[in-house]
């Protein structure tokens, strides 16, 4: 039954990935990543051996946790992966807005200066 | 009160800009810009980051040209615009001071001279007298972890040369949150002279400090400065912080 539930939520996954890709919500790079994720839980509902398999070629006792431990790290990588990219699209959204910013000031100048002109 | 300047007694002063980053400081903002074109007749810059209130009218009435920031950025995301601006307009050196009174234009000069002397790149008004016990706290934390040996780290109230402004304007200083450890660090890294000039400061006229008002923001600020700090300190390969200049 886990097994079904696992592939089914795979699978799942894999469909709105598509889904999501398709209809221009999600950049292709990113949906990669996903949909890799997303056949790893299709690999390991339809075929739950393959824990146990690579478990035991690793020399662990008890092949779940080794799933579990591989879950965990791929998420913690994902989710540094996402800050650093928040961090550089921060600093970019920043400087465009002192950007903007320094471009207004300029033009609040010429137009103080073109008005001062008409005034004399 | 010492070196009280006229308006024309600061020297060469087509080549400095005083910036001013304001937040809600229609109060005092007015008061300040005019004391600055009074007693130094250097050209004023007031980085408005994003008020609600009338500080953008206020500080252009007073003589000041006015950088409106679409977004709020912060005191360094609003500092760092000012910078930006004076590299752009060819500044020698930009004078940075706070928008609710404590800094004096008075001692603009103080900081000036060891900067336009070429003794420092970078001058440090420093008040260790206005530190609450919080405040003193911070101080002796945040030295002892970034291993900088300055006085006052958190004053806002400094003069910079064009090579200072330069390295402060670049995207490496651009996710700073505040002015103090990492922009001191980043400035110390890239091999400027920081020096310490102590000079006297007011209470604020009006509002209260962004940071030293609540505990649960102070502990914030102190988390990221400390860790801020320490990472800088370490990649700092082998350039143990010695007192600077």
């Amino acid at each position: 039954m886990l097994a079904i539930v696992t592939a089914t939520i795979g699978i799942g996954v894999a469909f709105i990935i598509v889904l999501l890709i398709r209809r221009d919500r999600l950049h292709v790079t990113h949906g990669l990543g996903w949909i890799l994720v997303a056949a790893g839980f299709a690999v390991i509902g339809l075929f739950p051996k393959v824990i146990d398999i690579v478990a035991r070629a690793a020399g662990v006792s008890y092949p779940p946790i080794l799933a579990l431990t591989l879950a965990v790290a791929i998420l913690v990588i994902k989710i540094l992966l996402m800050d650093i990219e928040r961090s550089r699209i921060e600093a970019r959204n920043q400087r465009m807005i002192q950007r903007v910013a320094m471009l207004e000031a300029e033009l609040r100048q010429q137009q103080k200066s073109t008005a001062q002109g008409k005034t004399r | 009160m010492s070196n009280v300047s006229t308006p024309s007694s600061v020297a060469g002063a087509s080549d400095t800009v005083v910036l001013i980053p304001a937040f809600n400081e229609a109060a005092c903002v007015g008061r300040v810009v005019e004391n600055v074109r009074s007693h130094t007749g250097l050209a004023v810059v007031v980085i408005d980051d994003a008020s609600t209130d009338n500080t953008v009218a206020v500080a252009e009435a007073a003589g000041a040209t006015v950088i409106p920031l679409p977004a709020q950025l912060g005191a360094w995301g609003a500092m760092q615009t000012g910078l930006r601006y004076a590299l752009r307009k060819g500044y020698e050196i930009a004078v940075t001071m706070d928008a609710d009174g404590q800094h004096l234009a008075q001692t603009i000069d103080q900081i000036l001279a060891p900067v336009r002397n070429n003794e420092a790149d970078v001058a440090i008004g420093a008040c260790t007298e206005r530190g609450s016990l919080l405040r003193r706290i911070a101080w002796v934390l945040m030295k002892s972890t970034s291993g900088l040996a300055l006085e006052d780290v958190t004053s806002g109230f400094r003069a910079y040369n064009r090579q200072a402004i330069g390295a402060l304007a670049g995207w490496r200083a651009t996710l700073l949150d505040y002015q103090d450890i990492g922009v001191l660090l980043l400035l110390q890294h890239e091999g400027l002279r920081i020096r310490d000039v102590s000079v006297e400061m007011c209470a604020r006229e009006e509002g209260k400090s962004r940071v030293f008002h609540s505990w649960l923001i102070v502990a914030y600020y102190m988390c990221c400065t400390l860790l801020l700090g320490l990472t800088k300190r370490t990649m700092l390969t082998g350039k143990r912080a010695t007192k600077p200049c």
